[in-house]
Order: structure tokens, then C-alpha cells, then sequence
């Protein structure tokens, strides 16, 4: 059997569950490399080029790793858009060229273009092409493809019921995932996706924030709709996809009443990132909001200060609105009291 | 009479105070780290045990600061906060009106807004340390005054030169430039204070509101070159507690007593033998267990094992006895 290996990163986050059927289906194995590991970030670091952000860094890990495993190919898809007059960030244009050129002795790469910026004739033609590596029936190729097109829905709708990407793609495949407790806070968290629903780029972000008793909004979790409709409230549109995303969800949940706060987590070295925490500051008014941004940097305390103060914060204040129209004393021990 | 301890366990400085029940400050200790945190904590504490008297008792302990699990495991503590929430609490309870808090301490700069004597929004410096009492000291150090002098020259400054405080590299190389011009000394410190501030409101203030009253704490509030660039760049008055180098610790006694109070509990603190008699010690290594490679730090007392942390898995944490478990998610949990 023809086995394809997919690194565990990146735009595996959205659309592994398309890739892997689609390749299935044509009767490949797929192999997919495990999740990131403090070995993978170390790994991926030490091959990347230097200029690069976080998450394309550990990429190179997770090419790594495959590259251990008796593999037919490599699929390392060149995203450029995904969506009509959007864009991805322009790193990922160059990513199937930077893996060639840093790490030698790989299996051949399928580096197809997606790019349906203007039109999606291109790829189909390339997907129809791609498929002949695996069978000479066209018929079946077009089948592989609505199967993975079904698929891939069924996992974007698993995502919208709260759970992460990368839950959502363990629930896909039919593994357990997390149960959902009772929560003292609702929070809004965003960010680029490859980096937020990583739990080791994400320095556990996620877990944390559930273990101290949140409920957690992804833009994955709202409305499509609501979303775009609201990320068009800025005078010139966002031409990044996850970008515009960002924004919109952003904007959407600072005007629903039940949402504590907002925290976005951004990559260091992230290009749209540095504009994307900006402009979601200035658009969501008074709802509080925190940026985190992580990188290589390993030491956990700042990000778990920054996560207790926030949280604390937000208790706090809800205690606080509470308190004209009923007595919570110390209900959160509350401290403006001048004795105790 | 009955106290609460607070303790704060910095980078740099390790802080400790016994407060009465009305907030009074009974005593303060303020020690130098010096990277041994577990030793800060036992040499701390038996400074302030000396003056306690038999009747004496402590009925609550709360830790802050980056150490704060360390010495809530060796102390036994009833509330373990991050530094933010703990000096919003002291400087509110001292100043209720209290809007902005400036804290600067050996690693951390923070602001920290407030309304009704709540934190409406804080910052953090993110990756720079400029301005911070690290590089004070080290300045000091270079220019051999001493620290506790640093602020005091600055004011006999008459005219600051301009020093750029954008990186704290460029800052130290910018001083010693206009050292070998021949600028007085006093008037490079002042410099050096006004670029410090300048560069502390345009990272960690940056975008935030800054508005009376104000007060100004943290270990480099001692300085006084500092305090008055501040009040020169933002046109206002800057308080400075008479405290305010144990602010953090005050703010952590202050919530073990209410924590104490609320729930009616007694307290976790371990008492003097354990504390005074036994002798602790921390060790790290990297597990091998799996590709994550934690560090996982084990803190001892006589050899046996009070507490782990740092292992993703949980594995080392939970593999304590159920009654002696104290784990990490346990002692942060709101």
C-alpha cells in the first residue's frame, strides 16, 4: 500500500480530515506524525531558518519526524487562499520550498497549489492529476473528492459544538475527548489556529484556562455568518482569511453581554498577528482584553500570572456589578473593605 | 493576638510580613533572593518568628509573587495569588481611590488599572526587562553607586542628559558614551531615570489610560530619580507607600485573611518545626518518560517528597499519597 505522510501542523488543524479521506479513498495509507512534543519544537528550531514564525517552525519537526518513517510521500500543500479574494500569510506560499531546501533525503513531495483566490479550475484540474499518482479512474478521484468534502464538513461541524480543532479531529476519528464541567467564566480565545488549538505553542493554554473554570468561544464555535457580517465593521476588509476570521469574532463576541473577556494568542514573529491583536483592541470597546504572545521561550510563569491575573480580574468585577443588587460578601473574598 | 502572613517570593528580593487583623504592619523582613528561594524562605521566616511571642499566632498564611507555589508548599498556605490581584488588593486597601498602580520589581514591570477598587486592565512588560530593578542594580554596580544612593544622586541632577532607554543594551552603551564625554555622573543617573520611565509608559503603558491618584510601588519605588521622572513625563503626583517594597506580601496577607475569615477555616501553615526544623530541598530533572522532556521540579523536606511540578502529564504529581498531595491545580485553584 502507498503511504503518504501528513506532518501534524499547520493547516492540518483545518483540513486533515479532507486530506485523509480524500487520500484513503484512492487507496493510501495515511500516516500523520504525533502531536508536537517538546522534541518536535526543539527538532523544528533547530532546522528552520531563523526568520520564520513559531508554528512554521515546528512544522520542520513534524517533517522530521516522518521523515523516519518508510513513507511513498510527503504531502506539504502549498496554501496560498483557500476562500475567493482572501489570502493565507504569504510564508505558507514558500513552505514546500523551505522543506526542500533545509531538510535533504526526503521522500518526494506532493506540493499542490491551493489557491481559489479567483477561481477553483486550477485546483481541480491539479487535485484530478494528483489523484492519477494513486489510480488511473478519474470517476474515482472525483469520488475521493466529495467523500473528503463531506467529511471535512462533519468535522467542522464537530468544532462548532465548542471543542477545539484538534478535538474536533480526535472526535472525527473516533476517539474520546474532553467532557465539558460547569464554568465560572465564558472567555472568548482566538488566534491562528495552528497555534492556538497546539497545546505545546499554546504553552497549554486551552487546559488551563478549562481547569481554572472557563468556557471557551473559538471562532470555530460562532455562527459563520454573524461572524463575517461583524468582521465587516472595519472600513477596509481583512484580506486574510484567519485574519478576518479573528476580527470578526472578535468584534461578534464583545457585543454579546455573557462573554467575560477575550484573550488572543499570538506568535511571535507573526506577521498578521502584529496588525490582526491591534486592530481587534481598538474595535471591541470596553470588553476586556488580553493579548498573549509566545514563542520558543519556554518558561511557563509569565503565561500562568497573566492567566490567573486576567481571570481573577474578570471574577472580581462580576462580583462587583453583582453587589448593587445583592449581597455577595466575600462571596470571591472581596477586598476593597479596608478591614478584613 | 492574631496574625496573617503574607509572602512574596520575587526574582530578585523575597518579602515577608506579619499583619494584625485591622491590616497593621506588625513587621517586615526584605531579603535578597539571591537565587535560592527555598533558603530566602526558611532564613525569612525565622526573622520573623524571633519577635512572636507564645500567645502569638499566626491564623493565616498567603504566598504571591514567582515563587509562590514554592513557599506555599514549605509554609502551608491558605491562598496562593499571582503578584497582579496582590498589589491591586494592598494599594487599595491603603489608597481606596486608587486608579493606576506602577510596579516595578527586580524582573516585572506592571500597570495595573483600577475602578471602585477593582483592576479594570493590566500590563506586563513582555520581552524586555529594561527598567527594571535588574538593570538598576546592575547599573549601579557598573557606576559604583550604591543602589541605595542610585535615585538620591539622580536628584542632585541639574540638567539629565538624554539617554536612549529603548533596549536596556543600548541604554547601558548610551551611558557610558556620554560618561567618556564627560557628562557629570548625577546627571547621567537622572538620565538614565528618565529613559527608564519613558520606556516603561511606552511598552507596558502603552494605549492605557493613566489617571490619578497613582501610586507607585514595587523594590525600585525606593528610588527617587525614578519616582521624579515619572511625576516630570506625566504631570502628576506619584505616591509611594511607606511599604511599598513589601506591597506584594501585604496584599498577600491581606487576602489569607479574608480567604481565613470568609470560610471560617483554620489554617494550612505548617508551623515552626516544620518549617525551621526540617530541612528542604528542590530538585529538577527532565523526565524521560515521554518526547514532552518536562522539567520537573520535586521539592523535598528530609528526603521525602512534598510536591512536584512541572510535568504536563501529571504523572509525578499525582503519584504522591492522596494526604500529603498538594498539587499544583489544587493550590491554584480560585
Amino acid at each position: 500500500m502507498i503511504r503518504v505522510g501528513i506532518p501534524h501542523g499547520l493547516f492540518y488543524y483545518y483540513y486533515y480530515p479532507w486530506w485523509k479521506t480524500f487520500f484513503n479513498h484512492l487507496g493510501a495509507e495515511v500516516v500523520c506524525s504525533n502531536p508536537t512534543t517538546r522534541l518536535t519544537v526543539d527538532q523544528g528550531v533547530g532546522t528552520a531558518v531563523d526568520e520564520i514564525c513559531f508554528p512554521l517552525k515546528v512544522y520542520f519537526g513534524h517533517v522530521l519526524e516522518l521523515k523516519r518513517y518508510a513513507l511513498d510521500w510527503i504531502f506539504i500543500p502549498r496554501m496560498v487562499s483557500v476562500e475567493h479574494r482572501s489570502y493565507i500569510c504569504p510564508k505558507f506560499m514558500g513552505l514546500p520550498d523551505m522543506i526542500r531546501a533545509s531538510i535533504p533525503d526526503l521522500p518526494p513531495i506532493i506540493d499542490i497549489t491551493v489557491d481559489v483566490s479567483q477561481s477553483d479550475r486550477i485546483l481541480k484540474r491539479d487535485l484530478l492529476q494528483l489523484g492519477k499518482l494513486f489510480t488511473p479512474r478519474e470517476s474515482k478521484i472525483r469520488e475521493a473528492i466529495k467523500r473528503a468534502r463531506e467529511e471535512q464538513k462533519f468535522c467542522d461541524t464537530l468544532a462548532g459544538q465548542g471543542y477545539t480543532r484538534e478535538e474536533a479531529i480526535q472526535l472525527w476519528e473516533g476517539k474520546a475527548t474532553h467532557s465539558f464541567q460547569t464554568s465560572i467564566l465564558n472567555l472568548g480565545v482566538l488566534g491562528h489556529g495552528y497555534s492556538l488549538y497546539d497545546s505545546v505553542i499554546n504553552m497549554n493554554l486551552i487546559n488551563r484556562l478549562r481547569n481554572m473554570g472557563c468556557r471557551l468561544w473559538f471562532p470555530e464555535s460562532l455562527d459563520e455568518d454573524e461572524v463575517e457580517r461583524a468582521a465587516t465593521a472595519i472600513p477596509k476588509r481583512v484580506f486574510w482569511t484567519l485574519g478576518r476570521k479573528m476580527v470578526g469574532s472578535a468584534i461578534y463576541l464583545s457585543k454579546q453581554p455573557e462573554i467575560d473577556g477575550i484573550i488572543y494568542l499570538a506568535c511571535f514573529g507573526c506577521g498578521p498577528d502584529s496588525l490582526i491583536g491591534e486592530i481587534i483592541e481598538r474595535q471591541i470597546g470596553d470588553k476586556p482584553y488580553m493579548l498573549l504572545t509566545v514563542d520558543e521561550h519556554s518558561g511557563e510563569t509569565g503565561m500562568i500570572t497573566r492567566l490567573e491575573a486576567f481571570c481573577d480580574m474578570l471574577l472580581r468585577r462580576k462580583n462587583h456589578i453583582y453587589e448593587d443588587n445583592l449581597s455577595t460578601h466575600g462571596q470571591y473574598a472581596d477586598c476593597h473593605k479596608g478591614t478584613i | 493576638m492574631d496574625f496573617y502572613l503574607g509572602v512574596d517570593i520575587g526574582s530578585v528580593s523575597s518579602n515577608f510580613v506579619l499583619m494584625g487583623s485591622q491590616g497593621e504592619i506588625y513587621k517586615k523582613v526584605y531579603l535578597r533572593t539571591e537565587g535560592n528561594p527555598v533558603r530566602a524562605i526558611s532564613t525569612g521566616y525565622s526573622i520573623l518568628k524571633k519577635d512572636l511571642t507564645q500567645n502569638q499566632q499566626i491564623k493565616g498564611v498567603g504566598t504571591t509573587g514567582s515563587g509562590r507555589l514554592l513557599a506555599a508548599v514549605m509554609l502551608g498556605a491558605d491562598v496562593v495569588k499571582n503578584e497582579i490581584t496582590a498589589h491591586a488588593v494592598a494599594a487599595s486597601n491603603l489608597y481606596p481611590e486608587v486608579r493606576t498602580i506602577i510596579e516595578i520589581g527586580g524582573q516585572d514591570s506592571k500597570l495595573i488599572l483600577l475602578k471602585h477598587g477593582i483592576v479594570h486592565d493590566f500590563a506586563m512588560n513582555t520581552v524586555c526587562a529594561a527598567g527594571t530593578g535588574s538593570f538598576l542594580d546592575q547599573q549601579a554596580a557598573r557606576l559604583g553607586v550604591p543602589i541605595e544612593q542610585f535615585g538620591d544622586k539622580a536628584l542632585d541632577s541639574s540638567g539629565p542628559v538624554r539617554i536612549a532607554g529603548r533596549c536596556g543594551v543600548f541604554a547601558e552603551s548610551d551611558m557610558i558614551h556620554k560618561q567618556q564625554m564627560g557628562y557629570p555622573l548625577e546627571d547621567i543617573v537622572m538620565g538614565s531615570c528618565e529613559a527608564l520611565a519613558r520606556n516603561y509608559l511606552n511598552n507596558v503603558g502603552k494605549g492605557k489610560k493613566i489617571e490619578e491618584p497613582l501610586v507607585f510601588q514595587g523594590g525600585v519605588a525606593a528610588n527617587r530619580g525614578i519616582r521624579k521622572a515619572f511625576e516630570k513625563i506625566l504631570g502628576m503626583q506619584v505616591m509611594v507607600p511607606e511599604h511599598h517594597d513589601v506591597m506584594g506580601a501585604i496584599g498577600a496577607a491581606y487576602l489569607a485573611g479574608e480567604v481565613i475569615v470568609h470560610n471560617r477555616q483554620i489554617t494550612n501553615f505548617k508551623g515552626d518545626d516544620f518549617v525551621l526544623q526540617g530541612k528542604f530541598s528542590s530538585v529538577s530533572r527532565e523526565c524521560n518518560g515521554c518526547a514532552n522532556m518536562c522539567e520537573v521540579v520535586c521539592i523535598r523536606r528530609d528526603g521525602e517528597a512534598l510536591a512536584y511540578w512541572g510535568d504536563r502529564c501529571k504523572k509525578w504529581e499525582n503519584s504522591l499519597q492522596p494526604s500529603s498531595r498538594k498539587t499544583a491545580g489544587e493550590i491554584l485553584a480560585i
